[in-house]
């Protein structure tokens, strides 16, 4: 949209240096605070194990060791958990997509019988709903609860996203749609062969969201999914790092072990879990970024 | 017998000529004819989507009939057999008598209030400090760390928060440099409000800022050279342009921060809280999650679920009414 790329034209060309320092000094303190604690985690997973016992490590690794990843490495716990979380968040992409674009189309032809209605029908579920215990009682009378499904069904349409893509269609040149018509094609043709493909825009932001939404995740399975073999990625994280129910420690008492790694304290080995399970979404993000500002942006237009 | 099937044979007839007729371009009905054609279509189309929303949105909504009811696991919503028990506001009046209700209402108050309070005007003041800088690259990287926290899920933030306040965390060992004795602050009730508050604004200051950033690219260039001419300096700018000029969106959004005064982030409190703390950080989601679904309380958690919703949505009415009013900008 109007953000982005685009030069702010009202920059202040005028004002003293000295409050420019205090202005660019006041910023990369902000820098500091929200960089900081990501900055320290990641130096204490990699620093020695004594040191980071002792709790020396403040401003740069001491001694580098990366054996606590190497031992994380075995945890086949995790890995299981991993690809559980890379399944919720494809499917649920996916589904989040489809369903978006298959809700939206419909809504955004002029000559739909009772369209208001079914506006309606969609917008009041975003401020109703029945609560925490009706939706769980709801997912054992379905037979989801405790399987994989009560992840991936109930979070596939979000009707946020329906409404999104709808705005979207709707600013569609109707020549565009008309001229489709007369070479023959019926709505699904036209829905599949030129909507989708010139929509691609809206759906980026809305998968986007939606993966991030996903890998993050876990009240659900906290409440829907007490098998601990289908939990997803930060289920996992939240036994080990909140509950503490899961000894990561325990990995390392084979055969292999070495002296070094019954060094390793346990906050170290949680700090290393923490920095793997989070850095695709710390990598992917400043290419994601664009989009999540439009996703903003979008959602702030009145509807 | 006979005559009626010939008949309906006529009449069929009739119709296989109209329909002809009309295919032919004469009759009036062959756009009509097309458009609920179309229409079925249309509805087929997004027919998937109404079933899952009607199963997945609506059944809950109908579900809390169990508030009024002595609800036991296994049965319907509602039994047309006699075997539902209706208590009427049992449920309701027991928790408005409870002990528990007055700490879980301030509680969930006081923890949003501060956010709010302390929260909001956060995003106002780290806008107006981006929008001073003058390198293009260092502002782009100040705005890309600030939104970062908000991608962090919050296991991972918790977990960290827990690890850096805990005795042995560095925390702690900032209080002991400065010659104070460590304390385990995850024990202690009093630190909680400061904790939820300090994360949840660290988590959501940047993100909050975009709004304000986007409104001030768009203030018109000619302002501030008018400004500049009339002598005024940088801070006479931002004092008397760049603040009037984003000024309606501060209004909405402080509206709607006004509206969700009692939506405290239960999900993040489930992760930090512990029963030592409960007096300060124990809240109605947290409090419906452990003794309504935990516990299997299911009437009465259903029915301090309806109180907050309708007390939320109460909030956020008449916000928008205010909004509305005021401002042009309203959510319905």
């Amino acid at each position: 949209m109007m953000f982005g790329k685009k030069k702010n034209p009202n920059k202040i060309k005028q004002g003293s240096k000295a409050v420019d320092v205090i202005f660019y000094l006041l910023a990369l303190s902000v820098c500091l605070i929200t960089l900081y604690p990501f900055y320290y985690v990641i130096i204490m997973s990699i620093s020695d194990p004594m040191e980071v016992a002792a709790m020396n490590v403040y401003w740069y690794p001491k001694g580098l060791y990366f054996g606590s990843y190497q031992l994380i490495m075995r945890d086949i716990k995790m890995w299981k958990s991993y690809l559980n979380t890379i399944i919720y968040v494809l499917s649920g992409t996916f589904l989040n997509c489809l369903t978006a674009v298959l809700g939206a189309y419909p809504l955004s032809v002029k000559n739909l019988y009772g369209r208001k209605w079914i506006v309606r029908f969609l917008i009041i579920p975003m401020y109703f709903g029945g609560g925490l215990i009706p939706s769980f009682l709801l997912m054992n009378k379905l037979g989801l609860y405790n399987t994989m499904w009560v992840i991936i069904i109930p979070g596939a349409v979000g009707i946020w996203n329906i409404i999104m893509v709808r705005t979207y269609f709707m600013g569609i040149p109707e020549a565009l749609k008309e001229s489709a018509f007369i070479d023959g094609a019926n709505h699904l043709q036209l829905l599949f062969k030129i909507m989708i493909p010139i929509s691609v825009p809206i759906l980026a932001v809305i998968a986007i969201y939606t993966i991030v939404g996903i890998w993050n995740s876990w009240f659900s399975a906290l409440v829907y999914l007490p098998n601990e073999k289908l939990h997803p990625l930060q289920m996992y994280l939240y036994r080990v790092v909140v509950q503490q129910s899961v000894d990561l420690k325990q990995l390392s008492f084979d055969d292999a072990s070495k002296a070094v790694e019954r060094m390793l304290s346990n906050i170290q080995l949680k700090y290393s879990i923490i920095v793997f399970t989070t850095l695709p979404i710390i990598f992917t993000y400043p290419f994601f970024q664009k989009y999540f500002i439009k996703g903003v942006m979008l959602g702030s237009l009145k509807e | 017998m006979l005559f009626y099937q010939k008949m309906q044979r006529g009449k069929r007839m009739k119709r296989k000529l109209a329909m002809a007729m009309s295919q032919s371009n004469v009759g009036l009905s062959q756009p009509k004819r097309r458009r609920i054609k179309e229409n079925i279509e249309l509805y087929l189309i997004m027919l998937p989507v109404l079933v899952h929303i009607f199963i997945f949105s609506y059944i809950p909504m109908y579900g809390i009939v169990i508030a009024f009811q002595d609800y036991y696991p296994g049965s319907p919503f509602l039994a047309f057999d006699g075997s539902t028990k209706w208590v009427g506001f049992k449920h309701f009046i027991n928790f408005f008598s409870s002990p528990y209700f007055a700490r879980l209402f301030k509680n969930t108050f006081v923890l949003s209030f501060y956010y709010f309070i302390f929260g909001f005007w956060i995003p106002i003041l780290f806008a107006l400090l981006i929008n001073e800088l003058k390198n293009g690259f260092f502002k782009k990287f100040v705005q890309t760390a600030s939104y970062l926290p908000y991608f962090i899920a919050n296991v991972v933030v918790a977990g960290m928060v827990l690890s850096f306040i805990n005795v042995d965390g560095i925390f702690n060992i900032v209080l002991k440099f400065f010659g104070k004795t460590p304390m385990p602050l995850n024990t202690n009730p009093q630190y909680f409000p400061a904790i939820y508050t300090i994360t949840s604004i660290w988590k959501s200051f940047g993100w909050n800022s975009i709004l304000y950033l986007s409104s001030i690219t768009s203030i018109d260039p000619s302002l501030y050279e008018a400004a500049r001419m009339d002598g005024a300096d940088r801070f006479k700018q931002m004092w008397h342009i760049t603040l009037p000029s984003i000024q309606p969106t501060i209004f909405i959004l402080l509206i709607f921060a006004i509206g969700g005064l009692l939506n405290a982030n239960t999900e993040f409190i489930l992760l930090v809280y512990n029963p030592a703390i409960y007096e300060t950080a124990d809240v109605i989601g947290t409090y419906v999650y452990r003794e309504g679904l935990m516990a299997g309380n299911f009437s009465s958690g259903t029915a301090i679920g309806i109180f907050t919703s309708l007390i939320n949505f109460g909030l956020l009415y008449i916000a928008n009414t205010i909004s509305r009013k005021v401002s042009d900008y309203a959510l319905w």
